[in-house]
């Protein structure tokens, strides 16, 4: 996935470190499972050897049929916005899985002496807990015309994703026009699950206030647009705190 | 303080795992430095992140891909820091010069006491090519500020669509370890 995963570990009164480190090796252990699994970089990869038309994906292993049934859900989520079997260069779930691999080296975290945590991949988060009992986990979200500084704060539900033109340029795939595009400068999507909020941040940022409708209707997922003016455009529940 | 580096067993090219633990308030969690490698590929890295009360435990794990013109190499750990001046209560040190995907960086970060006060990059050769031109220009200061707002303790985390650079982070941290942070 050529990317930098940060997990960060809240723990109340704990004196022995030794369950944590075995929980974060196992959380490390997933993301690197992911990357050997899908990173379409890699040409011996099963997704490489699935995109060449040499692996059936039924006879993949099980977890890329989870994803790529993942996909399929995001992309009916999304009314089409993010559709992965859209690209010229072959199936490619590259704008779900890394968000879904946070999500599950995340659910490794788990335990008794963690109040809470976060997996931030590349500015994909999933977390659950907060830094102390009663809060919330707060997250800033990058303004896309300067990104040393932040459009906003928000609180975390459980998983963020942003998506953006500003940092790789124009590398978004508009399945509908069949062209790599950005409609908006960045879109922000929040909800219980960050593989789905990864991909449909994707589509926010290609489909631009269209697919912030959409969100508007779903009852799990919220959104942010930030347009190329500047200007903040969101979902009525999305939680921005400042 | 206990650091505990925890290098990957796995054998993958250019994969790289560190945690360490902090059990003091307000202070700089750190990941050690810690890296792998196989015998067919090159970059391993290390990141780190910063807070404040508090502490997290941070663990981070760096993966890496080589890009499709790379040459084939192998890489060990990082070079040790290069200068270290201290002066007063700031200090300053400068990581070592680092490979990344896209060029040669180096970076300099400042400290007084536990706090970092300045993360900037003491030098870069990106080869000058636009693409690695616009990359720098955009994910450069955002990983300056990453680690400038992570100790901030407003917020936890930053989201952003991100272009990480490994060798930033490996440079930083070989920075910060001269620190003894």
């Amino acid at each position: 996935m050529g990317t930098i995963v940060t997990i960060d570990v809240y723990r109340g009164d704990c004196s022995d470190d030794s369950p944590l480190e075995a929980s974060l090796e196992a959380a490390i252990a997933i993301l690197h499972d992911a990357d050997v699994l899908f990173s379409t970089w890699k040409p011996e990869s099963p997704i490489s050897r699935i995109r060449r038309g040499e692996l059936d994906v039924d006879e993949a292993p099980a977890i890329i049929r989870e994803v790529l049934e993942q996909c399929g859900v995001a992309r009916s989520l999304s009314g089409g916005w993010f559709d992965p079997w859209a690209l010229p260069s072959g199936v490619d779930p590259t704008g779900l899985v890394k968000g879904w691999a946070a999500q599950r080296a995340l659910a490794a975290l788990r335990h008794d002496a963690i109040d809470g945590a976060i997996v931030n991949a590349a500015g994909d988060i999933a977390s659950f807990g907060g830094p102390t009992a009663d809060k919330k986990f707060r997250v800033g979200i990058i303004n896309p015309a300067n990104p040393r500084s932040l459009a906003c704060i928000i609180e975390s539900p459980g998983a963020v994703a942003t998506s953006g033109s500003y940092e790789r340029g124009q590398h978004l795939f508009d399945p509908r026009r069949g062209i790599f595009t950005a409609s908006v400068a960045s879109g922000t999507v929040v909800g219980p699950e960050l593989g789905l909020a990864d991909a449909l941040a994707t589509a926010l940022v290609v489909g631009g206030t269209e697919v912030l409708d959409i969100l508007e209707r779903l009852d799990d997922f919220e959104g942010l647009v930030i347009e190329s003016g500047g200007k903040l455009l969101t979902t009525t529940g999305f939680p921005i705190v400042s | 303080m206990k650091r505990a580096p925890l290098v990957m067993m796995g054998t993958v090219a250019g994969l790289a795992g560190v945690l360490s633990f902090n059990s003091t308030p307000a202070k700089l969690t750190l990941g050690s430095l810690a890296s792998s490698s196989s015998g067919t590929s090159s970059a391993p890295s290390t990141t780190t992140t910063a807070s404040s009360s508090p502490p997290p435990t941070t663990a981070t794990s760096t993966v890496t891909t080589p890009p499709r013109t790379a040459p084939t190499t192998t890489t060990t750990s990082a070079p040790p820091v290069t200068t270290t001046t201290v002066s007063s209560s700031v200090r300053t040190a400068i990581g070592p010069s680092v490979d990344y995907n896209f060029g040669i960086l180096s970076v300099q970060v400042k400290v007084t006491g536990s706090k970092i006060t300045n993360v900037s990059i003491a030098s870069i050769n990106d080869g000058g090519n636009y693409r690695s031109v616009s990359i720098d220009q955009q994910a450069i200061p955002l990983l300056e500020q990453e680690v400038m707002q992570a100790q901030s303790g407003n917020i936890q985390s930053i989201s952003g669509a991100s272009y990480t650079s490994a060798g930033f982070i490996q440079s930083l941290q070989s920075a910060l370890s001269k620190l003894g942070l």
